[in-house]
């Protein structure tokens, strides 16, 4: 796959003033990103996933051409985005905020027409364009041709802004939390598009909050914290990386609350205990392999006289790798 | 990008918008008249329309038609200018203004456009039936004389407004306070409702930096008959053009100055 977007050791400091008193004020420093370095390729979804303030926004915001890096450098398809920012406003769709963005006075199509002819698409490709948009993110059904963008509910606000990051149908597309928000119908069809059209080969930096979310829309997952990628792969990969133990969760009939210190004799690992809605004893073991534990829990239950009802084995979810790396 | 297609999206943008808003749309029809009855009865407790013909030269109503007019065709290109990044980025649409591949200048230049025409269309509602009414069939030449030339003052305003605008933008805080203490001072110093040859020196001295006050004084002196001479008409209008163009590059650089400054610490989403 080609490189879409590389970016190589980016770094961005906002300056603000602090008042101290009447007249002086205090300048103060923020670093929103301290030397970011990531790459997206054609095809593929990535997502950028940090804490609030971890400089998601600001990444996006630099590589869309609407800040400039104080360090580092960022290239849209080998195009510089300080030095040829025309370029790359070319080649990216950009959806910043969901809930506005267009003008409240003009319908859906005029502002979808509005924006097209600030990007500079012939009139009769636009008008063509805009008609296979409305239908593939389905606005043509709620009436969002002829409605007044500012009687839109926040689903089709964000079906408008995706349309119009597809207007020009750029080659790359950066989405800042694009179903922040929405009704469940609404961030499905986002996230439907979104995956089609990294399938059909278009470059996806795609920040968000939600991690369920994260794990069923990005291929690849890009960590951001305190302005660092902390962590980067495949959700599966980061998982991996984490050591953060899985649990092995034993549902035991018969247990005596009494054996939890016995139990942990046996198998090495003191399990927390619980009770299940149905009943029975539920121990829940830490461990970091459970394939080499497995079997003396099921031989020091046995030992115990208890019978295992069922047993299973809880992964880390992409929730543990985001608290995981957030926290150090 | 050419300024074809920016002019084409602000004109749907415009025009879009000012259709939905009938009463805007009314209340600019109306503007004028409204604006020369305040002028008028104000005016009428300080001193009588005759003494006011002694000293100007032209009947009270056609003058404030005409300076009304004026005003808001030359002011409209101003404000457009003006308030265009307050207002997107309020909208949050300067974003994606900003992103897209328009040459910032072409745009500003473009900008003011649409809302100008219709706003000398308004002249057909205002200027022509009094200038009808004051001066029979000459009236009509007149009447597309000065929307001609509202029209044209407007245009000779635009770099000058870019100037201010950049600056203004560039300076920061609350840019909307200071806009709305730049626009009476511009008000004045055009000279549309207090003539220039009436001003205090320094006034005038402030007023002949504005291309616009050229082109409203050929217009006042135009409807006074001061002069018979066409030669200076031309001046007044070549002083107004020069001065535009002088302003151009001045225009340009601050614009691009504050887009810079705007990319250096951010546009708010």
């Amino acid at each position: 796959m080609a490189k879409a977007i590389v970016a190589k050791n980016v770094v961005k400091r906002y300056i603000t003033r602090v008042r101290k008193g009447l007249v002086r004020s205090v300048k103060k420093i923020i670093e929103a990103l301290r030397g970011v370095s990531f790459e997206v390729r054609h095809g593929e979804v990535v997502g950028l996933l940090g804490p609030n303030g971890a400089g998601k926004t600001t990444a996006v915001k630099i590589i869309a051409t609407l800040l400039l890096p104080d360090d580092g450098e960022v290239y849209v398809e080998g195009f510089d985005v300080v030095r040829e920012a025309n370029e790359v406003r070319k080649r990216i769709g950009l959806l910043l905020s969901v809930e506005k963005g267009f003008y409240g006075k003009l319908t859906g199509r005029e502002n979808l027409e509005y924006f097209g002819a600030l990007y500079g698409i012939p009139r009769s490709v636009l008008r063509r364009r805009i008609d296979e948009l409305m239908k593939l993110l389905e606005l043509d059904k709620l009436g969002a041709s002829s409605r007044l963008y500012e009687e839109y509910s926040l689903g089709m606000k964000a079906r408008l802004g995706l349309a119009r990051a597809l207007l020009k149908d750029p080659p790359i597309l950066l989405l800042d939390e694009p179903t922040l928000g929405l009704d469940p119908p609404s961030a499905r069809k986002i996230r439907s598009v979104v995956k089609e059209l990294a399938r059909n080969g278009k470059a996806v930096l795609y920040t968000t909050h939600n991690m369920f979310e994260a794990e069923i829309v990005c291929d690849r997952i890009l960590l951001i914290n305190r302005g660092k990628i902390v962590a980067e792969g495949s959700p599966e990969e980061l998982k991996s990386k984490i050591p953060q133990m899985r649990t092995v969760v034993v549902y035991v009939r018969g247990f005596n609350p009494n054996d939890v210190e016995r139990v942990a004799e046996l198998v090495g690992v003191k399990p927390s205990l619980g009770i299940d809605e149905e009943g029975f004893a539920m121990l829940k073991f830490q461990v970091r392999k459970p394939e080499e534990v497995l079997n003396d829990i099921v031989k020091g239950i046995a030992k115990l006289g208890c019978e295992i009802a069922r047993l299973r084995i809880e992964e880390p979810t992409l929730e543990d790798v985001f608290l995981y790396f957030a926290s150090r | 990008m050419g300024f074809i297609e920016i002019l084409y999206a602000e004109t749907r943008f415009v025009w879009a918008g000012l259709l939905r808003r009938k009463s805007a749309l009314f209340t600019a029809l109306l503007y004028p008249y409204i604006l020369t009855a305040f002028v008028i009865l104000v005016g009428s407790t300080m001193g009588s329309p005759q003494l006011f013909v002694v000293r100007v030269g032209i009947e009270p109503v056609p003058f404030f038609i005409v300076s009304s007019f004026m005003l808001m065709s030359i002011m409209g290109v101003v404000d457009d200018i003006f308030w265009k990044p307050l207002f997107d980025e309020f909208m949050g649409t300067l974003p994606y203004v900003i992103a897209s591949p328009v040459d910032r200048v072409l745009y500003f230049v473009a900008l003011p456009l649409p809302r100008l025409i219709i706003v000398l269309f308004i002249g057909l509602s205002s200027v022509l039936p009094v200038m009808i009414m004051y001066y029979g069939v000459a009236g009509v030449y007149e009447a597309v004389v000065v929307m001609l030339l509202a029209g044209f003052g407007a245009l000779v305003f635009a770099t000058l407004a870019m100037c201010i605008t950049g600056a203004l933008y560039i300076a920061g805080g609350e840019t909307w306070r200071s806009l709305n203490v730049i626009r009476p001072l511009l008000m004045v110093l055009l000279g549309v409702f207090y003539p220039r040859w009436l001003m205090p020196l320094t006034a005038q001295y402030l007023s002949w930096a504005l291309p616009p006050s050229h082109v409203v004084e050929a217009v006042h002196r135009m409807l006074a008959e001061t002069t018979g001479n066409a030669v200076q008409y031309f001046v007044l209008l070549g002083v107004a053009t020069a001065l535009a163009i002088l302003y151009a590059p001045i225009g340009s650089t601050s614009i691009r100055a504050w887009e810079r400054k705007k990319l250096r610490e951010g546009i708010s989403v």
